[in-house]
């Protein structure tokens, strides 16, 4: 064997993940490097990468002009919303499926994962009838609503999993003692399987942040959510590229650093459970 | 043991009915919420899919036309078959594109050992960052005088009018590759670290090279994964209207004009309610069939396990 040789194949492996990682990471380089540029330096021929005068203008534009902080504060609240009552749904029917139903578990859990698999822009257009015939259209409740119908199937496909590593005998020693089956599952399994149920948590956060479809059709001027702020910046002079990568900016930054925290739990929650990463 | 079923038929009443079934308490509001909200739009799909049925109009005003929405499946210049042979163009090239771009990255980042996480982290990034956002940066990216043409200017490639009738489904798949061709790199990258050992040393005692060892004994046995990640993403990108809409709205004229801009053009363009909704539920159809799929391959992995 040679030192050399093997040498030099790292240093090509490398060099080429280097480039693969460069690809993926650029676009998002400079859309956060982009927001801080001086409104018209965004747009120029050839981009400007690294020698640009951070400003903040980009920011004080869309707080300013706009109800940027109205927006933000509506996807928080609608995220935040739909998210918890999709845990309080899913949690105790995951547990329930595990535990109590034996014979067609899997037939339940397939019938849940078949209702979240609807794609939501065939359902948007019914749901806004709906909505228009009771009167909610353009509430907080809508999109929670929606968003709740979508993530309960998906919540439970993420939280299967850690119901059945638990050992059954430890939920029959306190059943012995006289403990009723949701006493167990508040004060013993759901402490016992508290990172995962974090993580898939923050999942259906992310999932509900990031959501657009729903958003656009189901919500007025005062409900308006993040993503579906993108339209504002298409104006008749042209698209506001500093403004928009500054909102951008804002709306993917906390996600991602959310994100990067629980990627061990990364693959699983992508995979519906179906890989253990 | 003593028989003490016919103490329960004595009491009658709901609460031996409920102690029987401990479940419904913990599935019945889920499934409630889930089967009771999804069945009463599906129910107004399918009837309205029935009618003649536009916008501004009360169902119960239009004309009953049976299933001949269903048949025609086409109004003005929308139609159902154009955008699905749209979709599986995006779809197909995307994943044969993500398929093997992640496997190869996959590949590279097992050998990689202390910079593996940094890498790891990055690939994270484009999966979640707003897919309306992903939508409108890579418009201006791909803008005449936008990145893309920049990059492609250092090689000394002339500007390409990405936004073009030509490119414009192209650029679709690009930005497609670009946020889930990470997708694919995480979720390989795991099957790979939890191979079995035993027959990667086999094969490697008998003095396969790298190359062999992995098209003999790693792909097969990283089959199962790849299926199951292929059949997500084609649940994805039948669903994918986002990053569509942000891009370019299904233009220009109809060249990115996948099933759900179609819906959505079916619906607020061409303000037909009815055909629009035998456009939705035939996409609904389509989602079952491929979760039929999915789950299908699921219990078979599952059992083998």
């Amino acid at each position: 064997m040679r030192p050399e040789l093997i040498n030099w194949k790292v240093i090509f492996i490398f060099l080429l993940i280097v480039t693969f990682a460069l690809f993926f990471f650029f676009p998002f380089y400079f859309m956060v490097s982009s927001s801080f540029k001086h409104p018209l330096d965004s747009s120029v021929y050839p981009p400007i990468i690294f020698n640009f005068e951070p400003t903040l203008k980009n920011y004080t534009t869309i707080f300013k002009k706009y109800p940027m902080a109205t927006y933000f504060i509506n996807s928080f609240i609608v995220a935040s919303f739909a998210t918890l009552i999709s845990m309080v749904l899913a949690i105790p029917a995951s547990y329930g499926m595990e535990r109590l139903i034996s014979k067609n578990r899997e037939r339940v859990a397939y019938m849940f994962l078949t209702m979240q698999l609807i794609p939501p822009i065939s359902m948007v257009f019914a749901l806004f009838w709906y909505a228009n015939f009771f009167g909610i259209l353009g509430t907080y409740w809508l999109l929670v609503i929606g968003y709740t119908l979508w993530n309960v199937p998906y919540a439970i496909w993420l939280t299967r999993g850690f119901f059945t590593t638990i050992p059954k005998e430890l939920e029959e020693a306190a059943f012995v003692d006289g403990a009723s089956r949701i006493w167990v599952l508040r004060k013993i399994i759901i402490p016992l399987t508290k990172p995962g149920i974090i993580a898939a948590t923050i999942f259906i956060f992310i999932g509900a942040w990031n959501e657009f479809t729903l958003a656009m059709f189901l919500t007025d001027s005062h409900t308006r959510t993040f993503p579906t702020t993108l339209g504002l910046f298409v104006t008749h002079t042209g698209i506001l590229w500093g403004a928009m990568f500054a909102t951008a900016t804002i709306g993917v930054l906390p996600i991602v650093v959310i994100a990067l925290l629980i990627r061990k739990h990364f693959v699983s929650a992508l995979t519906l459970g179906a890989v253990k990463g | 043991m003593l028989n003490t079923n016919f103490l329960n038929k004595k009491k009658g009443g709901l609460a031996p009915f409920f102690a029987k079934r401990e479940y419904l308490f913990y599935i019945g509001p889920a499934f409630i919420v889930t089967f009771v909200l999804m069945f009463l739009p599906l129910f107004q799909i399918i009837v309205g899919s029935m009618h003649k049925w536009e916008f501004g109009k009360p169902l119960f005003d239009s004309e009953f036309v049976g299933l001949r929405n269903y048949i025609e499946l086409n109004y003005g210049y929308v139609s159902f078959g154009k955008s699905l042979l749209k979709t599986s163009i995006y779809g197909f090239g995307s994943l044969a594109i993500e398929l093997c771009l992640g496997l190869l990255i996959a590949i590279l980042l097992t050998n990689m050992r202390r910079t593996r996480g940094i890498f790891s982290a990055i690939f994270i990034i484009p999966i979640v960052i707003m897919p309306a956002m992903v939508g409108l940066t890579w418009k201006m990216y791909l803008s005449y005088d936008g990145l893309v043409n920049w990059v492609l200017s250092i090689f000394h490639i002339p500007k390409m009018n990405w936004m073009g009738t030509d490119l414009a489904l192209v650029s679709l798949i690009l930005v497609d590759v670009w946020q889930w061709t990470p997708f694919f790199v995480l979720i390989l990258f795991a099957g790979l670290q939890t191979l079995p050992k035993d027959p990667i040393d086999a094969i490697r005692v008998d003095g396969a090279n790298d190359l062999q060892t992995f098209f003999y004994v790693k792909l097969p046995l990283l089959l199962p994964l790849i299926i199951i990640v292929c059949i997500l993403r084609i649940m994805e990108i039948i669903r994918n209207f986002d990053v569509v809409f942000a891009i370019y709205q299904g233009g220009p004229g109809s060249s990115t004009e996948t099933l759900p801009i179609a819906v959505w053009r079916m619906f607020m363009s061409q303000r037909q309610v009815g055909m629009g909704s035998a456009f939705s539920f035939i996409l609904i159809l389509l989602s079952f069939f491929i979760a039929f799929i999915f789950i299908n391959f699921l219990k078979r992995t599952r059992v083998t396990h």
